[in-house]
């Protein structure tokens, strides 16, 4: 195959899947009738669903970057004892089928020390809202190590060192310089974790059960209503979190143009 | 003493520094040279506190400095690529020393104004360091450094990223504001200029180890090892010790006979040393108040920058030499033109 056919292959076929994909978001928008996703949209169901996915995320989302940026940090910056393992064990998650990661944490919370210990002081994680929150926490913390450990290894030590010899702390340097050069990547992750979180379904499933107006997010809503055959409510809370992701991203977008506050 | 570094013995996989002694007086400019991976910049780093010794104790006028944390130390350090604060402005960076030692904010705005001007950067203070030329960020670099006063200032490569011109003016202008402000300085290069140009004393290093400790014109007038020797750039060849005189050693090398004001004693085989720029050359034998004279042909002429050097072969010896090119012109020299090099005893080192 010369190079000329390959560039044509090569550029015909993005151009193939990236229609078929933009075919498959259109069709979300253009198969239901409107009238349909606007009653979809104002079913308590609809609505209860939302409120708890926006809740859950950006509860889990907080939780996942305050977790993330200390984690990342220690494994960038430091050396110690397990670290490659601890490296290892953290990217499990992205590997790991979300299904068989709810199974792992259902396991953990309900037959091991940790389930017993919680139940001691009355806590119950299994079934609950708090269960969406953990599974969120676990699918996403993974990404959002990754994005954060990549922005703390992009910035050379030596901003931290002229800060430290300038007479300031350890804890006074991250704060005052590691956090706003890294500013970027935190909030590339943010959003990567918000979209996560909102998307999570195996491990929610699993750990909290997809009770219907209990612990039922978005994605749940989607697999209930299918299950069920109404394919209306179905592709509404598909229409949601399409429109909730692209928001965010717009949004990441927007945050990231302002960095040009380095060149004023 | 000001600095005392004792023992000091750090490993680190690639780069080592192996049983470091090293003593400074207050005030002083010392360059470290060597090449790379000598381990000059951890030797710095090390006196910062970014790296811990496996063994050994550095001091600082007279305290204990081996475990004190970075912040306490009062050391401040100025890096090759500047290493300014992306996300300030020139005058935020070199205030950012100052806030945490004081919090008094006129005082704070005027050191920082006067450093600025005496760095000439007092009309950029509003830029964000991303909009400034590679001179003007190291004299940011260098304001915030010394604005804080600190007990010791550390250059790594500091010049190293600057052309020519602008290096030039940094070193002037670097001596005149740590002798003003009366800094110690540690300045670690591999740019022989800056230990002319700047050093009272000068350290060389190789492997993590220190080869020589000197001022700059002993150690390039009397290098101590072959390495030195050839790092630094100077004529070696070997010669034997055939007699004295008083205060003068005559030696034999290669068939022609070479004075030189250092000790040896007779019969002894050595290594003689002598800097290119310290050799006269003529095409006619004259009176000098030089001792040695020695007559050579011109086998190579290469022009290196606004200097000419010539080797010239004596038996089977060859000398460099440095001339302008408008001596050279003068003299209409060319390839194969038999010349004669004069240089005094006091110049021919021997180790």
């Amino acid at each position: 195959m010369n190079f000329f056919t390959f560039k044509f292959f090569s550029i015909a076929l993005s151009l193939c899947v990236t229609l078929l994909l933009l075919m498959a978001i259109l069709s979300l928008f253009f198969v239901p009738k409107f009238e349909e996703v606007l009653e979809a949209l104002q079913s308590s169901e609809m609505l209860y669903s939302l409120k708890l996915s926006l809740m859950t995320a950006s509860l889990s989302t907080l939780l996942v970057i305050a977790v993330a940026i200390p984690i990342a940090y220690a494994l960038s910056r430091y050396d110690f004892f397990g670290k490659a393992i601890l490296k290892t064990v953290m990217n499990l998650p992205m590997a790991f089928p979300e299904l068989v990661l709810g199974l792992a944490l259902l396991l953990l919370f309900s037959r091991t020390y940790v389930g017993d210990l919680l139940h001691y002081f009355g806590i119950s994680i299994v079934f609950t809202k708090s269960a969406i929150v953990i599974a969120q926490f676990f699918t996403a913390l993974p990404y959002a190590i990754r994005i954060v450990y990549a922005a703390f290894e992009g910035i050379s030590k030596r901003y931290e060192n002229v800060s430290r010899s300038l007479g300031y702390t350890e804890f006074q340097t991250f704060k005052n310089i590691t956090i706003p050069l890294v500013r970027n990547g935190i909030y590339a992750s943010t959003i990567i974790t918000f979209a996560r979180t909102m998307g999570a379904f195996g491990a929610v499933l699993i750990l909290a059960g997809g009770t219907y107006m209990k612990t039922e997010i978005l994605p749940i809503t989607l697999f209930l209503n299918i299950s069920y055959g109404n394919l209306g409510m179905a592709i509404t809370s598909g229409i949601v979190l399409i429109t909730i992701s692209f928001i965010a991203i717009l949004f990441f977008e927007y945050m990231e143009g302002k960095k040009s506050v380095f060149e004023d | 003493m000001f600095l005392k570094i004792e023992n000091i013995t750090i490993r680190l996989g690639k780069f080592n520094l192996k049983d470091i002694n090293l003593e400074v007086k207050e005030g002083q400019y010392v360059t470290i040279i060597g090449p790379s991976g000598s381990g000059k910049s951890i030797l710095l780093e090390n006196i910062a506190g970014f790296y811990t010794p496996n063994k050994g104790k550095v001091y600082l006028k007279g305290e204990d400095i081996t475990y004190k944390n970075i912040e306490d130390r009062n050391i401040s350090i100025v890096y090759q690529d500047y290493v300014l604060f992306p996300h300030m402005s020139v005058y935020e960076n070199i205030l950012y020393g100052l806030r945490k030692k004081s919090t008094e904010k006129i005082d704070n705005e005027k050191e920082v104004r006067e450093i600025a001007t005496l760095l000439n950067i007092d009309h950029l203070l509003e830029r964000k360091p991303l909009t400034l030329s590679g001179g003007e960020m190291q004299r940011t670099s260098i304001a915030r450094a010394l604005v804080v006063k600190p007990e010791l200032l550390l250059m790594d490569e500091a010049f190293s990223a600057l052309d020519y011109k602008i290096k030039k003016e940094m070193r002037k202008l670097v001596k005149d504001v740590a002798k003003k402000y009366g800094t110690t300085v540690l300045h670690v290069t591999h740019d022989f200029e800056d230990v002319w140009a700047m050093a009272d004393m000068c350290v060389v290093l190789r492997f993590g180890e220190i080869l020589q400790v000197g001022k700059p014109d002993e150690i390039f007038a009397h290098p101590n090892s072959d390495f030195v020797a050839n790092f630094v750039g100077t004529n070696i060849f070997e010669a034997t010790v055939v007699r004295k005189e008083p205060d003068l050693t005559i030696l034999n090398a290669d068939g022609f006979e070479v004075y030189s004001s250092c000790e040896a004693k007779i019969g002894e085989k050595v290594r003689l040393s002598i800097r290119p720029e310290n050799i006269i050359i003529t095409t006619t034998k004259i009176e000098t108040s030089a001792k040695n004279e020695i007559e050579g042909m011109i086998i190579k002429v290469e022009k290196r920058g606004h200097i000419m050097e010539l080797s010239v072969q004596i038996n089977s010896i060859i000398l460099i030499v440095m001339m302008t090119p408008n001596s050279y012109e003068h003299l209409s020299l060319a390839l194969h033109s038999h010349v004669f090099l004069s240089f005094k005893a006091t110049s021919v080192g021997l180790y």
